[in-house]
């Protein structure tokens, strides 16, 4: 909880929290419980115990609340291992009753939302775009981005097996060496990494990671869908990103509409539309920065040598993962 | 002591060659003396300094641009390869296919980069991951030492960032090239030593930070 500051006019806004914590923890699960088709995941709303914090946003894994979990085996919140994201962000901290209660309002507009999206989207757009800016509540993130990016516009008018019989096609053996040579080098995310020394039971043959086949499949199909592009090595960061939010099949969907759409171009063998991009950027810069623009003209530092990985990433390997969540709430609407 | 004047050098150098070969990992243990098997794929280019006490009065500080392997990547080289006065190009002795592009690369660096005298940079070629099992032409010794002749490589080294073989001496070797055709070149254009030949030396780095209102 807060701490108490004794200041008069500060008291005052703590009787407030006082009572909307109350108010809060009285708050009955909604009925509504988003139904992503092949996962489980089922909305939690209500506070699970007497303990404000947990009821948030920012607790559904409680593992990941050991202060500063230095410990690698034990995933932060959103997976990783190593504690690294915890100590930048400390955000374990007790959270503002008032903040909850907004959360959980957000929650639910945003079901509301999803439950009528085309209108939404065709009537009131600005109000959609409003919620991204704002931060999308991360248990309806994933299903909030399906939908932003089209992803599930794609899926439904598609036949149903489509998705498996892309995969059932043979792919083109150079982009398959290709993606089997990145699998392993992704995210130092717990559902890519083998267990090896943690958890061989009885020389068992160990199983692979949950998320390498994945990731493998989904960018082997994007490659069979569009041969032309096929795989470019920067797909495999935002493939891996989206698979750490969502079932494989949505995965693929969005991966498809954000190579297609949002970066067109991006990862095509020329790889021309990055190098524009990099030079639109570099005169953005001048205008907004003309000194360092001076200065990168003056060093002859050519905008595709910081600016490539950024753009062709979509900054998923380059923003801290909080920030990173909120720009892609932002990217996928905008 | 009183230490005498040191002269320092930068030097840019590529480190070039197929998706995966482990050029990468050459350049962490090169320069942080250290190896993982998870390093990632590099998209575009990636930095690294390494600064190494040549002798008594010499500094080099060597900018090691790490460059994307993917062919795709290969329309932006032009601007990578600018100015670069040594390369490294890396095969991986497990996959012959990473050494039957090994031409391909070298093609392509002396395409898009020579030196002011019109002469090709000095290129050293890495048999990386050499304590592995090998196949095809990496068995064969002899084979790569024609390559090399034929090809014009400065010349070659079995490597492995993995058990720290060979990268010290693979480096050593270029750095002496370079120098060599630093003093061909000032002999030649009268150009002093002391004066590298591209932008980011160490005054010209001070006077444009008295620009930067940053």
């Amino acid at each position: 909880m807060s701490k108490s500051v004794p200041v008069s006019d500060k008291s005052g806004d703590c009787e407030i929290k006082q009572s909307q914590r109350k108010e809060s923890e009285t708050i009955q699960p909604p009925t509504v419980s988003i139904s992503l088709a092949d996962t489980d995941s089922v909305l939690d709303f209500a506070p699970k115990d007497d303990d404000e914090g947990s009821g948030s946003e920012f607790s559904s894994s409680r593992v990941g609340d050991n202060e500063g979990s230095e410990i690698s085996t034990v995933p932060d919140k959103y997976g990783f291992l190593g504690g690294q994201q915890y100590k930048a962000y400390p955000d374990n901290k007790k959270l503002d009753p008032r903040t909850i209660s907004q959360l959980l309002n957000r929650e639910r507009k945003w079901l509301d939302m999803l439950r009528s999206w085309d209108l939404y989207m065709s009537k009131n757009y600005k109000k959609v775009r409003t919620r991204c800016r704002k931060g999308i509540p991360r248990k309806v993130r994933p299903k909030a981005w399906l939908f932003l990016c089209g992803g599930n516009l794609l899926m439904t008018s598609h036949e149903p097996g489509t998705y498996a019989e892309f995969l059932s096609r043979e792919g083109d053996p150079k982009y398959l060496a290709d993606i089997q040579k990145d699998i392993d080098r992704q995210f130092f995310h717990e559902m890519f990494l083998s267990r090896d020394s943690n958890s061989t039971v009885g020389g068992e043959e160990e199983k692979p990671p949950p998320g390498k086949q994945a990731l493998v499949n989904i960018l082997k199909a994007y490659s069979v869908v569009n041969p032309v592009v096929g795989y470019c090595q920067a797909q495999a960061p935002i493939a891996a990103f989206l698979l750490m939010h969502m079932p494989e099949e949505h995965a693929f969907w969005c991966l498809y509409s954000i190579c297609d759409k949002y970066l067109r171009g991006y990862y095509s063998p020329g790889m021309e539309m990055i190098q524009l991009d990099g030079d639109i950027l570099f005169n953005l810069l001048k205008k907004v920065s003309p000194h360092i623009h001076r200065l990168l003209t003056k060093q002859q530092v050519d905008p595709i040598m910081y600016m490539t990985e950024w753009f062709l990433c979509a900054f998923v390997r380059t923003l801290p993962w909080e920030t990173l969540l909120r720009v892609w709430d932002m990217f996928l609407c905008e | 002591m009183p230490l005498p004047d040191k002269r320092e050098f930068l030097y840019k150098i590529l480190v070039i060659g197929e998706l995966g070969a482990g050029k990468t990992s050459i350049i962490k243990r090169y320069v942080h003396q250290f190896f993982s098997p998870h390093y990632r794929a590099t998209i575009g280019v990636d930095f690294a300094l390494k600064v190494i006490n040549w002798d008594q009065e010499t500094i080099i500080r060597l900018q090691l641009w790490d460059i994307a392997g993917q062919e795709r990547f290969g329309n932006m080289t032009r601007v990578y390869y600018k100015e670069a006065v040594g390369a490294f190009i890396v095969f991986d002795v497990t996959r012959a296919a990473t050494f039957d592009a090994v031409l391909k690369w070298k093609q392509d660096l002396d395409a898009k980069v020579t030196l002011p005298d019109g002469n090709s940079i000095p290129c050293v070629l890495l048999a990386n991951k050499c304590d592995q099992p090998k196949e095809g032409i990496a068995n064969n010794q002899n084979k790569i030492d024609e390559f090399v002749k034929e090809n014009n490589f400065s010349g070659w080294f079995e490597t492995s960032a993995k058990d720290n073989i060979n990268i010290d001496d693979a480096a050593k070797m270029l750095v002496q090239k370079i120098l060599e055709n630093d003093k061909v070149q000032a002999n030649g254009n009268s150009r002093p030593t002391s004066e590298p030949m591209f932008s980011l030396s160490k005054d010209q780095d001070t006077k444009s930070r008295k620009n930067c209102a940053c």
